[in-house]
């Protein structure tokens, strides 16, 4: 019993964690989601200058492990003289890792989108970005919103990395209760309920969303 | 006459697969011509080079006096002035029949939205069609979303009109209602260049014919002509096989 009621009353402590990993996963998703609609637009331009960079920045960052982009933002940084805070660091490194991931999503959703709606709009006099804009792009995102739904989980679990550089989310702060109560099952576990709520939470709002668009 | 298009040894190639080889034509204000020819013989190509959809290897292609090709810097303005209708419509699905025919009045060519949406009202009546004004492409008839993307074409004032196949993704029933409204707009005065099969429209309302197989012009003449006297052996098999 002392174990449930051990996660009862640090309850207060952990969500305050947890909120700051909706803070944390909310601003990633925002970087992500600009990076990711650019540079996966990015990768489909016939434009070399544009594409090669795009197609790098994507490789590099899946092919790498986010705690080393965490750490090479963190650590490695200062000594180019570039001096983030522990939150800003995170936030940085988890939204330039996710734009990779978003930026696949991104491509892969204007592929989905037929020719000819390009070619329409083109055939109407708009611009390149414009057809982007107003004819490509809101499709895409229709389509691509389970995908997204899916990256944004991730997300939210992958922000615990976030740890290990001093982030008081809501892994730091399960690790500070258990150095005071040595309580490592019932604390882990109690965190781990915590993200599963927020992420079924979230798979839940994008579910919705998504049938909301379905009828438009 | 004002001649509105004049195109010139045309020659355009995927690869190294030569689709056109040497294609001549002149328009002039108010004609309509009706290309034909053997599926896969360069008829859409040559169609999409015109808007340049498609860029081109060499040729010239001069629209109202101006070339058209890959160093064309007002190119898009270029294209309010050539409308294009599809096969497959190509509405977009996520905008309601008026939303996709105000977009590009209102973002190409800046009028504001009440006078777009006025002038909408105005061509959709004439397609018949002002009751699906609010309607979603999904929810029309191959017909209507025909009528639709040629409504959509002439927001922007077209001075010449491309039809690629406008009827052929249609079930036969739906066909008389696009040909009727393409009909009216040629009667109107409209320059328009239309790739189809359908003969019977040909007859009524081309004022030349011209038969593209192989990349080149085989036969260019009066529905007449072509029609009950085809001089090129390709012609006629072509026509045999379709009347």
């Amino acid at each position: 019993m002392e174990a449930i009621s051990v996660v009862i009353t640090n309850l207060p402590f952990l969500l305050l964690g947890a909120w700051d990993t909706l803070k944390l996963t909310f601003f990633s998703v925002l970087i992500g989601l600009v990076l990711g609609t650019f540079i996966g637009m990015g990768r489909l331009s016939k434009i070399k200058v544009i594409n090669i960079p795009s197609t790098v920045y994507v490789e590099f960052l899946r092919g790498t492990p986010l705690l080393v982009q965490i750490s090479i933002v963190y650590f490695g940084l200062p000594q180019l003289g570039i001096q983030l805070q522990a939150y800003p660091a995170a936030i940085v490194a988890l939204g330039l890792n996710s734009g990779a991931y978003i930026a696949e999503i991104v491509r892969a959703g204007i592929q989905s989108i037929p020719k000819g709606q390009y070619e329409a709009a083109r055939s109407l006099g708009l611009t390149h970005w414009q057809a982007m804009r107003y004819i490509i792009l809101p499709q895409a995102f229709k389509n691509i919103l389970p995908a997204l739904g899916n990256e944004f989980i991730t997300l939210t679990k992958d922000s615990s990395l976030a740890s290990v550089i001093g982030v008081t989310e809501l892994m730091r702060r399960g690790q500070f209760v258990i150095t005071r109560t040595f309580q490592t099952f019932s604390i882990y576990f109690g965190i781990a309920l915590i993200y599963f709520v927020m992420t079924f939470t979230i798979s839940r709002i994008v579910r919705y969303v998504e049938k909301r668009m379905a009828v438009a | 006459m004002n001649k509105i298009l004049e195109v010139k040894n045309l020659h355009k190639s995927f690869g190294r697969l030569e689709v056109l080889k040497g294609i001549n034509l002149e328009i002039f204000q108010g004609e309509t011509i009706v290309i034909i020819g053997p599926s896969g013989g360069g008829k859409s190509t040559f169609l999409r080079c015109i808007n340049h959809l498609e860029d081109y290897q060499s040729g010239e292609i001069i629209f109202l006096g101006k070339k058209i090709d890959k160093h064309t810097s007002n190119l898009n303005e270029i294209r309010t002035k050539i409308g294009m209708v599809f096969q497959h419509f190509n509405l977009f699905p996520h905008m309601s029949v008026l939303e996709n025919l105000i977009l590009a009045p209102t973002k190409v060519k800046k009028i504001s939205k009440e006078e777009a949406v006025q002038k909408a009202k105005v061509i959709l009546e004439r397609v018949g069609l002002i009751e699906k004004i609010n309607a979603y492409p999904d929810n029309l008839s191959g017909g209507q979303k025909q009528r639709v993307a040629i409504a959509r074409a002439l927001m922007m004032e077209p001075v010449l009109m491309l039809f690629d196949e406008p009827t052929s993704a249609l079930d036969p029933e739906l066909v008389g209602e696009v040909l009727e409204v393409m009909k009216d707009l040629a009667k109107s005065g409209m320059t328009m260049i239309v790739v189809t099969h359908e003969m019977g429209f040909a007859k009524e309302v081309a004022d030349r014919i011209i038969f593209i197989d192989k990349g080149v012009v085989a036969e260019e003449g009066s529905p007449e002509e072509i029609m009950k006297n085809p001089k090129n052996e390709r012609t006629k098999s072509f026509l045999r096989h379709i009347l």
